[in-house]
Order: C-alpha cells, then sequence, then structure tokens
C-alpha cells in the first residue's frame, strides 16, 4: 500500500467518542447468545451438559436484557455503530424502550423453553440441536429487535427463521415434516418480499438506516412509489406476524413440533413480525400508517375475529392456541391502526403479555397432554381432580389470554378499547371486546371438557373416571419451574401493571415523537 | 390510620381474599367446624361497617385512595357512604351466616376447603364493587365477582348440567361487563372524571352529552346481565346447580343485586330521563311478571325461589327506574327486606334437601314436627316475602306502594304491575314456607331432622332480622334507609319509616288486595301451574334454549368458516398469498398513479440483448421443462445468464459467487430429483393454471412497473459515495465490495456466516434423526431378530 | 438501461410465482431458485445500472477515479444470495425427506398436518 498523501478527517468518518461501557449491553445478548449456541454445538455429543450450559447463558441473556432495559429508560434512547462508523453509513443498533422490553422479555421465555425442554427433548434431540437452535433463535430474536439498520433486520430474521426450521423439524416425525414444508415455503415468501422491499426502499431513498430513513421520509412525505414498497412492506411483515388472510403457514404448522418448540414459537416469532410493523410504521413512514390506516384496522378486526373462530372450531389444544396467537396479533395490529400514543402502548403491552401467556399455555397443554394422554378435546377430561395445580395454572392463564382481571391481559385490553373509544373507532372497540368473549366462551370450553368434565367425551354424568380421581404427579421441576416463572409474571403484572404501563408508553412515545431516536443517532445536528 | 377510620376499608375490602388463602389450610385442620373461626372474618367486617353507620347517616362519606397505577390514572380508591355501607353490611352480614352455613352444609365434603376459598374471594370481589370508587377499580371487581361466581356455580363439575350453568352464567355476565367497561370508558373520555364520587357531584355532566343514550345502553347491559333483567334473566334459574349456600349468597342476596346496586348508585348522574324512565320500567316489569309466573310453574323449591327472585330484581328495577322520589324509598327498603327474607329462605329450602333429601315441593309434607327451628324461620321469612306485618317486607310494600300510586298512567300501570307480582310473590312464600312442614307427614328418601346449628343459625338470624328491622322501624329509617335514599337521589333525604301506617290509605288498600289475590292463587297453585305449564309448552321456546342454540351456533359456524378458510391445501396458500401480493402492487401503483411513464428503447450492444435473451428463454424453458435434464439445464442456464449480466456491469465478485452458488444449486437439484425420481412436469388442470398465470403476471407486472417507476427517480448515492471515500483511506481495502462485506457491514456478514452454519445444522438434524415410530420400529425388528436367532439356536 | 432490466426482472418474477404455485414440491423448488435469482436482479436494478465499471481502487490510488458501479447492492445482493442458498438447500433436504416419509411429491397430498375430513368441534357441555 502507498503511502498516503491523501489526508483524510477520521471525524467525518467514524464516531469519535469512546462508547461508555453501560453500552456494551446492546451488543451483549448477541454476544451471549451466539457463544452459547457455540458452546452447546460443541459439546454435541455430551447432551447431559448442553442443558446447563444453555441455561446458564439464558439467565446471563435475561440479565444483559435486564440491563440494558434499566439502562434505556435511565438514559434513553441508546445507538451503538458497528465499527464506529457514522450513522448512516455503518450498521447501527438503536435500542429503545420498545425493542429492550420486548428483547428482556423474549429472554425471559427462551429460560423458561429451555428449562421446560430438559423434560421435553430426548436425548437425540438435544444431540442434533435443540439448544443451540433455540439460543441461535434468541440471535436473531435480539438482533431484530435491537438493531437500528432495515437490511441488517432483514438478516437477524433469516437467522431467526432458520433456527425456527432446526426447531420445527427436530423428531423428524410425519407431520412435522409436512407442517415443516407449509411452513418453510410460506415464510421464505414472507422474508423474501421483506427483502424485495428493502432493495426497493434503497432505490428510492438511497439510505439503509432506520433514523435516516425516518428522517428523509419525514422530509419528502412518503407519496408515489415509496407507498407501494410500504404496503409490500406491511404485506411482508403480515405475513411474519400471522395477519389475516396470510396466516396460512400458523395453523398448518404450530401444533406439529415438540411442545416445548410449539411455545416458543406461539410466544416469540408472530411478535418479531408485530414489532418490525411497529417500527416500519411508526417510526419509519409514519405518513403510510396514516393512509394505510383504514386498510390495517380492516385486517387487524379481521384477524382478531378469525383468529377467535378458528379457536372455536377446533378439537385438538395446540391447534385452538395456535388461532388464540392469531387473534392476539389481531389486537396488537388495531393499535397500530389507530397510531395515537396510546394505542401503541396497548398494543406493546399486549405483546409481551401475549409472549408470556401463550407461551405458558401451550407449556400447561404439554403438562395437560402428559396427564391426560392426549391433546384433543374429546379424550380429555378430569383433569381437575387428578392436577388442581394444574388446573389452577390453566383457569388463570385461560382468564389471563381472556383479558379478565386481574391478569395481565386486562390492562393492554383497557388501553386499547381506551384508545379506540376516544378516538371514534367503534368498529374496533367493538370488534375487541367481541374477540374477548368469544375467547372466553373457547377457553371456557377447554377447562369443561378437560378439566371439569369427568373422562373423555361420552363419559357418564356426574361420573369420574376412576383413573383420574387420585391426584397425581406429573412432571418434576423441569415442567413447573418454567410455567411457575411465567404464570407468576402474568399474575404480576395483572395486579400491579405500573411498570408495564410506564415502559409501555415510553416505547410507544419514542414511535409517536421520534426525536429522542434520532438525536441518539445523529447526535443533537437534528432539530 | 386508627382500625375503625375508613382508612381500614381497605383491609375490610382485601381481608376476604386473606381469608380465601387460608381457609383449605383451616378445614383440612379443624374439617366443618373451621366455619367458626372463618366466620369471625365477616363478622369483624360487618361489626366495622356498623362502626362507620352513625357517621354515615348524619351524611358524611369517605373516599380512601390509594395510587395504583398512577400512569394510567387508575387508583384503589373506594366510596363509603350510605348505599355502599348498606351494600357492606349486608354482604359481611349473610355471609357471616354462609360460611356457618357453608360449614354445615358441605359437611365431609372432600373440597370443603375450596369452597370456603372461593366464597371468600366472592365476598371480597362483592365488597370491592359495592365500595369502589375508581371506575377501572370497580370494574375490575364487578369482573371477579363473575368469575368467583363461574367457580361455585361449577363446584359440582362432574354434572353436564353444572357445567352448562356456569359456562352460561360467565359468558352473559362476562358479555354484559364487556358493554360495562365501554360504558365507564366513554364516561372517562367524556368527562375527565375517573372515579364515582366526583362524577356523583357532577351533576348533568352526564346527561348533557350527546352520547349519553350511547353511555346509558352499554351501563344498562352491565346492569340488566349482572341482575337477570329480562331477557337476560335465564342464567339465573339455571345457576341453582351450585350448592345452596352459594344460591343463597349470591344469587339471592349480593351477586344478582350488583345490576341493582349500579343503577342506584348512578342515578343521580344516568337517572330521571326520558330514556331512564322509560326502559327501566318496561323491562323491570316484564322482568317482575315472567319472574313470577316461570316460578308459578315450578316445584322445585331452589328455582321457586329463583324465579321470585328474578321477579324481585325486576320490581326493584321497575322502581329506580321511574325516578319518583317516594318509589325509591320502597325500593330501597324492598332490597333490605328481599335480602333478610330471600337468604334465609334459600338456607331453609337447602336445610330441607340436605335433610330429607329432596327439593321437590310436591313430594314434601309434614316435616314441622321434625325440623321445628327451620319451620319457624321458614314462616317468619315467608310472612316478610308476603308483605304480612310486623316485617319489614310489609313496610316495604307499603312505601312501594306509597310511591307508585298515583293519577297518571305510568304510576298505574307500575302499580298494577307491582300488585300481581307481589301476589304471586306470596303465593310462592306460602308454597316453600307452609307446603313442605304443613299437613300429613310424607316420606322422604332421607330420615328428615333438625340440623345442626350450623344449618339453622343463618334462616333464623335473617328473619329475626326481618322482624326487628320492622319493629325498630324508626330506628332503621334514620341509620339506614335515609341514607341511601340521599345516595340514590343525590341529596340528602329524610325518610321517616313506621312500621304501624299512620292512615289508612292507597297504600294500605293495595297492600290488602295484595295479599287477599294472593291467598286465593295459593289455593288454586295446582290449577295454576298447570296452566302455566301448558303455555310454556305452547310457547316451546324461550332464551335459555336460545343460549344453547346460539352457542352451538357459533361453534360449529367456527367449524365450517375455518375449514373453508384454512382449507389444508399448499397450493391454495400460496394462490391466496400471491393474490394478495398482486393486489398490494397493483392496487397502489395505480391509486397513486405511479405507473412509470414513456419506457425508453434502451441502448443495448448486441451481447447485452443477447445475454438478456438467454436468461429470458432459460426461464421460459424452466416453465414448459418436461424431463429432468430440460429442467436441470434451464435452471442453469438462467443462472449463468445472471451470472454473466452481473459480470457485464461492474459486479465481478457477484458474477463469481452467481456462477458458484448456481452450480451448487443445479448439482444438488440434480442429486434430489434423481434420488427421488422426480418428473418436473405440471398436472395442473386448465383452470387453475390460467387463474395462477394471471397472479403471477400480476406480480410481475407490478413489480416491474414499480421498479422502472423508482429507477426513472433521481438516486441519492451518499452512502457509495462514503464507502468510495473511505474504503481505503480509512478501512485499507481496493475491492470496496469486499470491504463493505466485512467492514462497514460486517455485521451483516456475520449473520450470513451464521445463517450457513444453522443451514448445514438443520440438513444435519434432518437427516440424521430417526423419526420415533421408525425407532420403535427398528427396536422391535431388532427384538424380533434376536428372539429368531434365539429361537433358532434353542431348536439347533 | 434499468427500464428494460425492469422487464426481464417482471418475467423472472412472473415466472417464479407461476412455478410457486404448483403442486408439486420440485416445481417449487424450482420456483424458489428462480425467484432468489430475481430478487438479486431487483436489488441490484434497484441500486442504478453502470455498465463494466467494476468498483475497485485502482493500485495507485487511495479513491476510485469517475463512476464506478453502486458497490452497496452488490455487498447486499452477496449477503442475500448466499442466505436463500442456504435456504434453498435446506428446502431441498426438506422436501427429500418429506418425500421419504410422505411417500409424494404432490402437496395436494400432503395432509398429516391438516388432515382432510376434519370433524366438526366437540359440542355440549
Amino acid at each position: 500500500m502507498a503511502a498516503s498523501d491523501y489526508s483524510v478527517d477520521l471525524s467525518q468518518a467514524m464516531r469519535m467518542d469512546a462508547v461508555p461501557p453501560g453500552d456494551w449491553l446492546m451488543i451483549a445478548p448477541l454476544v451471549i447468545t451466539i457463544l452459547g449456541g457455540a458452546l452447546c454445538l460443541m459439546a454435541r455429543k455430551n447432551t447431559d451438559s448442553q442443558p446447563k450450559i444453555a441455561i446458564i447463558f439464558l439467565t446471563l441473556l435475561v440479565l444483559a436484557c435486564a440491563g440494558l432495559l434499566a439502562r434505556v429508560l435511565d438514559k434513553g434512547v441508546l445507538t451503538m455503530v458497528a465499527g464506529n462508523w457514522l450513522p448512516p453509513f455503518g450498521i447501527a443498533f438503536t435500542v429503545d424502550a420498545m425493542g429492550a422490553t420486548l428483547a428482556l422479555t423474549s429472554s425471559i421465555v427462551a429460560l423458561a423453553a429451555a428449562v421446560f425442554g430438559i423434560n421435553d427433548i430426548d436425548s437425540s434431540g438435544r444431540r442434533y440441536g435443540f439448544y443451540p437452535f433455540l439460543l441461535l433463535l434468541m440471535t436473531g430474536v435480539c438482533g431484530a429487535f435491537l438493531t437500528g439498520d432495515i437490511f441488517n433486520l432483514y438478516v437477524w430474521f433469516e437467522v431467526l427463521l432458520i433456527s425456527s426450521f432446526g426447531l420445527l423439524v427436530l423428531g423428524n416425525e410425519r407431520a412435522q415434516l409436512d407442517g415443516a414444508v407449509k411452513y418453510a415455503l410460506l415464510n421464505i415468501i414472507a422474508t423474501t418480499l421483506f427483502l424485495i422491499a428493502t432493495g426497493l426502499l434503497y432505490g428510492i431513498l438511497g439510505t439503509l438506516n432506520m433514523a435516516d430513513i425516518a428522517r428523509k421520509t419525514a422530509s419528502s412525505g412518503v407519496d408515489g412509489p415509496l407507498m407501494t414498497v410500504a404496503v409490500l412492506y406491511f404485506l411482508a411483515f403480515a405475513m411474519k406476524a400471522a395477519a389475516f388472510p396470510v396466516n396460512f403457514w400458523l395453523p398448518a404448522s404450530y401444533h406439529t413440533p415438540r411442545i416445548v418448540v410449539a411455545a416458543v414459537f406461539a410466544g416469540l416469532l408472530t411478535k418479531v413480525g408485530v414489532y418490525a410493523l411497529l417500527r416500519i410504521f411508526g417510526l419509519l413512514m409514519p405518513e403510510a400508517r396514516l393512509v394505510l390506516s383504514d386498510l390495517i384496522a380492516v385486517v387487524a378486526i379481521a384477524t382478531m375475529l378469525t383468529g377467535v373462530i378458528g379457536a372455536l372450531a377446533q378439537t385438538d389444544l395446540r391447534r385452538l392456541l395456535g388461532y388464540l396467537v392469531i387473534s392476539g396479533i389481531g389486537s396488537m395490529l388495531a393499535g397500530l391502526a389507530m397510531g395515537t400514543g396510546p394505542a401503541m402502548a396497548g398494543a406493546i403491552f399486549y405483546a409481551v403479555h401475549s409472549i408470556l401467556v401463550m407461551t405458558a399455555l401451550y407449556m400447561t397443554a404439554g403438562v395437560m397432554r402428559g396427564l391426560g394422554g392426549s391433546y384433543s378435546l374429546r379424550e380429555l377430561g378430569g383433569l381437575y381432580r387428578a392436577s388442581p395445580l394444574l388446573a389452577a395454572a390453566f383457569l388463570m392463564l385461560a382468564f389471563a389470554v381472556s383479558g379478565l382481571p386481574p391478569f395481565s391481559g386486562f390492562w393492554p385490553k383497557v388501553l386499547l378499547v381506551d384508545a379506540a373509544l376516544r378516538d371514534g373507532h367503534g368498529w374496533i372497540a367493538g370488534a375487541i371486546l367481541l374477540t374477548g368473549l368469544l375467547t372466553t366462551i373457547a377457553v371456557g370450553r377447554v377447562w369443561i371438557y378437560a378439566f371439569w368434565r369427568g373422562g373423555a367425551e361420552g363419559t357418564a354424568d356426574g361420573q369420574l373416571t376412576a383413573s383420574l380421581a387420585v391426584p397425581r404427579e406429573v412432571g418434576g421441576a423441569a415442567v413447573w419451574m418454567p410455567i411457575a416463572l411465567l404464570l407468576g409474571l402474568v399474575v404480576i403484572i395483572g395486579l400491579q401493571p405500573e411498570f408495564m404501563m410506564q415502559v409501555a408508553q415510553r416505547g410507544a412515545s419514542t414511535l409517536v415523537e421520534p426525536l429522542g431516536y434520532l438525536r441518539s443517532v445523529f447526535g443533537d445536528i437534528v432539530q | 390510620m386508627s382500625i375503625t377510620g375508613p382508612e381500614a376499608t381497605f383491609a375490610a375490602v382485601l381481608a376476604p381474599f386473606a381469608a380465601a388463602a387460608i381457609a383449605p389450610f383451616a378445614t383440612r385442620l379443624l374439617g366443618a367446624n373451621a366455619a367458626w373461626p372463618l366466620a369471625v372474618v365477616p363478622a369483624a367486617i360487618f361489626l366495622f361497617f356498623a362502626g362507620l353507620v352513625p357517621d354515615v347517616a348524619g351524611g358524611a362519606s369517605f373516599t380512601p385512595a390509594v395510587d395504583w397505577v398512577p400512569a394510567y390514572g387508575v387508583s384503589f380508591s373506594f366510596y363509603v357512604d350510605g348505599l355502599s355501607t348498606l351494600f357492606a353490611l349486608l354482604i359481611s352480614g349473610i355471609g357471616t351466616f354462609i360460611i356457618l352455613y357453608a360449614g354445615g352444609y358441605l359437611k365431609g365434603h372432600p373440597h370443603q376447603g375450596r369452597f370456603f376459598s372461593f366464597l371468600f374471594l366472592f365476598m371480597g370481589a362483592m365488597l370491592g364493587l359495592v365500595l369502589g370508587n375508581d371506575l377501572i377499580t370497580l370494574f375490575i371487581f364487578w369482573e371477579l365477582t363473575s368469575i368467583t361466581s363461574f367457580l361455585l356455580i361449577g363446584f359440582d363439575h362432574l354434572r353436564a348440567a353444572s357445567r352448562r350453568a356456569a359456562l352460561q352464567a360467565l359468558v352473559v355476565t362476562g358479555g354484559g361487563g364487556l358493554l360495562l367497561l365501554a360504558g365507564f370508558l366513554m364516561i372517562i373520555a367524556l368527562t375527565g372524571v375517573t372515579d364515582m364520587a366526583t362524577l356523583l357531584a357532577g351533576g348533568d355532566i352526564l346527561r348533557e352529552q350527546a352520547l349519553y343514550p350511547l353511555v346509558l345502553l352499554l351501563v344498562l347491559g352491565g346492569a340488566f346481565t349482572k341482575s337477570a333483567q329480562f331477557p337476560f334473566h335465564f342464567w339465573l334459574p339455571n345457576a341453582m346447580e351450585a350448592p345452596t349456600p352459594v344460591s343463597a349468597f349470591l344469587h339471592s342476596a349480593t351477586m344478582v343485586k350488583a345490576g341493582v346496586y349500579l343503577l342506584m348508585r348512578m342515578h343521580p348522574v344516568l337517572g330521571d330521563t326520558a330514556m331512564w324512565t322509560t326502559i327501566l320500567p318496561i323491562f323491570g316489569g316484564i322482568t317482575l311478571l315472567v319472574g313470577t309466573l316461570l316460578a308459578v310453574r315450578q316445584t322445585d323449591l331452589k328455582l321457586m325461589l329463583a324465579y321470585t327472585t328474578v321477579a324481585s330484581l325486576g320490581l326493584l328495577v321497575m322502581l329506580t327506574g321511574t325516578s319518583w322520589e317516594k318509589a325509591i324509598e320502597g325500593a330501597v327498603l324492598y332490597l333490605l327486606a328481599h335480602s333478610l327474607f330471600k337468604g334465609a329462605l334459600f338456607m331453609v329450602a337447602g336445610t330441607i334437601d340436605h335433610e330429607a333429601g329432596t327439593r321437590d315441593v310436591t313430594k314434601l309434607g309434614g316435616l314441622r314436627g321434625a325440623m321445628p327451628i327451620t319451620f319457624a324461620a321458614a314462616c317468619l321469612a315467608a310472612l316478610s316475602m308476603s308483605g304480612l306485618p310486623p316485617f319489614v317486607g310489609f313496610i316495604a310494600k307499603e312505601y312501594l306502594y306509597a310511591g307508585t300510586w298515583g293519577a297518571t298512567g305510568a304510576h298505574q300501570a307500575v302499580t298494577a304491575v307491582a300488585l300481581i307480582g307481589n301476589a304471586l310473590m306470596l303465593v310462592i312464600a306460602a308454597a316453600v314456607a307452609l307446603k313442605p312442614f304443613l299437613g300429613p307427614k310424607v316420606e322422604t328418601p332421607k330420615h328428615a331432622h333438625e340440623g345442626p346449628v350450623l344449618l339453622f343459625a343463618g334462616p333464623v338470624a335473617l328473619s329475626l332480622a326481618g322482624l326487628a328491622a320492622a319493629v325498630m322501624a324508626h330506628a332503621t329509617g334514620v341509620y339506614f334507609i335515609s341514607p341511601v335514599v340521599s345516595s340514590v337521589l343525590g341529596t340528602a333525604t329524610e325518610v321517616e319509616v313506621h312500621l304501624i301506617p299512620g292512615y289508612i290509605g292507597a297504600a294500605l288498600i293495595l297492600s290488602m288486595v295484595t295479599v287477599a289475590l294472593g291467598i286465593v292463587l295459593y289455593l288454586k297453585l295446582d290449577a295454576l301451574r298447570a296452566a302455566m305449564a301448558r303455555t310454556l309448552a305452547a310457547i316451546g321456546w324461550g332464551p335459555d334454549k336460545g343460549f344453547d342454540q346460539v352457542i352451538a351456533g357459533i361453534v360449529s359456524f367456527s367449524g365450517s368458516f375455518t375449514r373453508l378458510v384454512q382449507g389444508g391445501r399448499m397450493d391454495v396458500y400460496m394462490t391466496l398469498t400471491f393474490l394478495v401480493t398482486a393486489l398490494a402492487l397493483l392496487v397502489p401503483l395505480t391509486l397513486t398513479g405511479n405507473w412509470p411513464s414513456a419506457v425508453p428503447m434502451p441502448d443495448f450492444r448486441f451481447y447485452e440483448w443477447g445475454i438478456l435473451a438467454i436468461a429470458a428463454s432459460g426461464l421460459f424453458a424452466v416453465l414448459v421443462a418436461k424431463t429432468r435434464l430440460t429442467a436441470i439445464v434451464s435452471l442453469g442456464i438462467q443462472g449463468f445468464a445472471v451470472a454473466v449480466i452481473f459480470m457485464l456491469f461492474g459486479a465481478p465478485d457477484l458474477s463469481f459467487t452467481q456462477f458458484m452458488v448456481e452450480t451448487l444449486s443445479v448439482v444438488i437439484l440434480a442429486l434430489v430429483m434423481t434420488r427421488l425420481n422426480l418428473r418436473p412436469s405440471d398436472h395442473r388442470p386448465m383452470l387453475p393454471r390460467i387463474v395462477q398465470g394471471t397472479i403471477a403476471l400480476g406480480v410481475g407486472v407490478g413489480l416491474a412497473g414499480l421498479l422502472m417507476r423508482i429507477t426513472e427517480l433521481s438516486f441519492d448515492r451518499s452512502l457509495s459515495d462514503f464507502f468510495e471515500a473511505y474504503s481505503r483511506t480509512i478501512a485499507h481495502g481496493r475491492n470496496i465490495v469486499n470491504v463493505i462485506l466485512v467492514d462497514f457491514r460486517g455485521f451483516d456478514t456475520f449473520g450470513e456466516i451464521a445463517v450457513v452454519m444453522l443451514a448445514g445444522l438443520c440438513v444435519l438434524a434432518l437427516i440424521r434423526v430417526r423419526p420415533k415410530h421408525a425407532r420403535e420400529e427398528a427396536l422391535d425388528r431388532a427384538a424380533g431378530d434376536e428372539a429368531l436367532q434365539k429361537s433358532g439356536e434353542a431348536r439347533l | 438501461m434499468e427500464a428494460a432490466f425492469a422487464i426481464l426482472i417482471g418475467m423472472f418474477f412472473t415466472v417464479a410465482v407461476y412455478l410457486l404455485m404448483s403442486r408439486q414440491l420440485v416445481r417449487v423448488l424450482l420456483g424458489i431458485a428462480i425467484l432468489g435469482n430475481a430478487v438479486n436482479l431487483l436489488i441490484f436494478t434497484s441500486g442504478r445500472l453502470l455498465r463494466e465499471v467494476p468498483p475497485v481502487i485502482p493500485e495507485a490510488l487511495q479513491v476510485p477515479e469517475g463512476t464506478i458501479a453502486n458497490p452497496l447492492p452488490q455487498a447486499l445482493i452477496l449477503t442475500a444470495i448466499v442466505i436463500s442458498f442456504s435456504f434453498f438447500a435446506f428446502l431441498l433436504v426438506l422436501s427429500f425427506r418429506a418425500y421419504q416419509e410422505l411417500g409424494t411429491d404432490n402437496t395436494v397430498e400432503m395432509r398429516v398436518a391438516e388432515p382432510t375430513g376434519e370433524t366438526a368441534p366437540p359440542q355440549g357441555y
């Protein structure tokens, strides 16, 4: 290399301030999960040590995310750029309250799944990668929540997706392969649409940094081809988030893998799609959100209602829960459609609640299968006597998912209905309330058949199947601790929602009033 | 904060929840006798509120509050005034005896501890409801009563009828609750007021809103469903599936009164309008008549009492709905009277069932000798229910007639309805209290005898209370009735309550007519019952059956709809997805008018045209390929053509990578296709081909048009300028694309490598892991081989 | 130039999407391969085209001279090619295993996860 007589002012290209030590928490989630995944992979043959490694690293992940959230609440939006290049030229990691909260909730759920998987995944599953896949799934999830660059978001979506493929096929049962084909193809199409939209967005705006995109759309407006690109983004993430009518992949596949995998999927995958929608339509292209708000509202209402109708139609418990996931997505989309601060706060709060509750419900379903021998509502019965503890857990989670107080589902529902009524969105308010009622009926039916009824369908009235009359132990600590953790959080958030409320409002305010986000990326140049 | 001061309201509301937590342990230790220590809790609450009565009667009110969710403006606050104090006394007082009664009724039941817990949970929720100040807090307790009622109704869960009744109650009251939530949120949004006390002080703050009718209807939705007004009344009689302590507590004295409480509570701000005074009396009146007529039809003691509860709730709603001051006085008196006598009569019915083994009034008789105490209590309660002196029921009837009697048509109609209803209630009262006890002794399934004190303490206490309240009428008026009426009317009112009427007025005459009519009808009870049975059979349908049909209809519709939408076929999923994609592209492009303007003729060199043509022909060759070779070769052609395009347009790295990747793809594809002996030809019929072809064309045209339009715009090259400027100078690399990959955007590459590694792992998992059934088959086969070998060896 | 490319890209997408809607998995896989190429061409064109001048800095210079091809889309496409190839390889093996276990290549016949003839949901209490 020739000696340079070409002088370069580094400060024009790179960030010159030292990175405060606390900011390293921003990439800590990625480092922890990849390191953990690599170690578990190296310990492939040693299937006994893998859960231990995974649990240690996931606990570190929870701590890191908690620290990150605390730092964001304290200092505001944080930004760190890979290679210290100036944004928007380098890849920025920009963490706000919404991203940090969702990352923390996801990591708690992943930890719960890792513990639950001790019983649920056999040694063959462990050897062929349950724990590495789980850890790398969390890499993708945390990366998606924390990144500030839209192509980087695509890369993390792909990491997330391929890990989910691995988890989905673990076990190689016929149903899994069938489900995996549909899941894989439809999700690949969704991420391809995302990539197409990103390529076109680059062609219009010439930048990939989220804050830069927000800046440019704010000054030049969203019209012309950018509006079509916005619709394409909506479609792509609506597919990822399982909105109606492009959610075929979810009911086709969520009931096929191991129950712990289904639990993780139900909690995390669709919420990353919702996060992306909130980010793109809240921060990047709010004008597009305004123009499309009626369309988003229609999609939200349709998703809510078809989701709960689908749940009422199911006999298999896992498929029923999958449809309840879809129904929850509808409520979050309704928050996006309304777009005000309280509405977005409701959507964020609902996302956190949904992550916790749906994972816990799937795990509980796994325990019900262990006790009752089947996932079918026609064959389950009498579980109330067999395990009162399980019954109590299921009942509380059922009330939570229906939005009944005093559990975590009540407050986001109130936030969303309140926002809808205040802005004159009567249809949205009515749809949310009706969905709540139908959800109560759906989970009420599960309770009546699986717990209160004396046995399988056709048991004589008033009779209790003899085998279920005596309370039984089912699963050890590995099964109950995760459920207790998630259920405990659901109850605590329900009884004292103040913290979550504040966090959700902080997250929403960054979307509605993005100055803090832009300042964090670009410094005080932005006025 | 003193232990008796209003701040201790928090303790009063939360104490039952604490009791719910210890009840199972207490029961495990003491068995049924745990009822005695547990009953101390509601008794203490009763004494606490009794201590507040003098202040409240003097016109004071308290609003102890604590911040709960300040970020959303919700405080955990309570409003202690006349109305809430009376209800709190009824809940805790009757609750004390219910706990004792439950101790006796469920003695020996394995889940008695759980039952106590649920009862206490309900009690706490009900207290929170009547005392609630902040609207959201009140609503939370409202929903909690629905939830706990669900658990209590379904207590005997092995029977389908119990399960059905529980779900029905949850759905109906829960549905009404959702309407109430909307109503409360609208009130908060419209007025900015979040708590009852401030709202009630606001005067016309709600009545003058343009959306007042909607708010009223939403609140009525909640109140009517909870208080079983027609046509939402059907869940209450079905709730009799619950054990009798539940029926006596929830479904007569407390929970079902929650709707009436809400109407009385909100009367100052919602009442006295045309809508209020039309809707409430109509629905209340219909409920009163329907309830009493359906009650006559019944032979089950509990059902008779349940239907008359429906009727009584209708009477209360009707009276509150008139907004006439004297009618409201009557309503408050009747509320007190009804809670006392209905609770007592339910407990009597339960005791008869528990001791004699049947609840069918046609199969009971002559029990007065075997159960004298219960008989006495039943008589006292029945006399109050019939409106005879010297019981508080008589005073209530007097005052309500005084309130409804008047010259206008509305007055006449309300009075007439009240008269018929009250007469029929006398019939039922007599049927419940007299029929099982008087007359010759009838053989009952169990040998009847008086139950333990746990069982008769309640009926005796409550019926004596009904007597005492009347005898001490003046005190009742000053301490209980006046404060409540003041709360309901919104202005301080003094009500003079006398047991002995001052003069022979319309009220006394109406009371006497009611009694006479009632006696006449009672003597004709059997004929009446048969006539009702025939009428109902002729009608054939009712909201109860409607509920079943609605649920079944929803479920089967859901089944059909979901089977339609989620059919199970992959190609349908893909087709619909791409249809949506095509629309997502074409519609916005058209609506925003963003189709590209004229397509300029590009000035390509001949080899560039050539390579574009090769790529296109490769594409179409893949499309129509019928053999493996054609498909693979065509795929290779289009891939390599793309690689050449990259090379021609300044992307040598890209070109190289594309060549490699395309080669690998083609090779692996060939392997898979040959191993599986797959043919790539298309077997679709014509119609799907056309439809799908159109959709595909739509997607292609949309993307092409969008891309064309975008490339017409000017391009911001600042990112690339930056990379060009600093690639060598700072990052020390000449190949800018490489520098981007490993430095500027190295993070992406990091993720990309992770994807490759994971894909490899996935493939490994796919190939190596044998599915469980295959492993089991392999094991079986191995076992079989071994057995065969062993037997072979044995034979050898 | 970009306009003509857009037409070619449109053709690519049309063929890819048509193949993706097939009933046979092997045709769907062909569609995935072509879709990948289509997307890459789209990103390439989006970054605007320039003939022949690769984004490489000559030996003697510190910054490139004159206009060069846009390097950023090329980097993005490289990432996308590798990722889509990984997915393609996975899909191939998945189809292989699915054919082995389910015995068919025709998605209409793949009805294990969502069986045909599903009965109505349970009624009653």
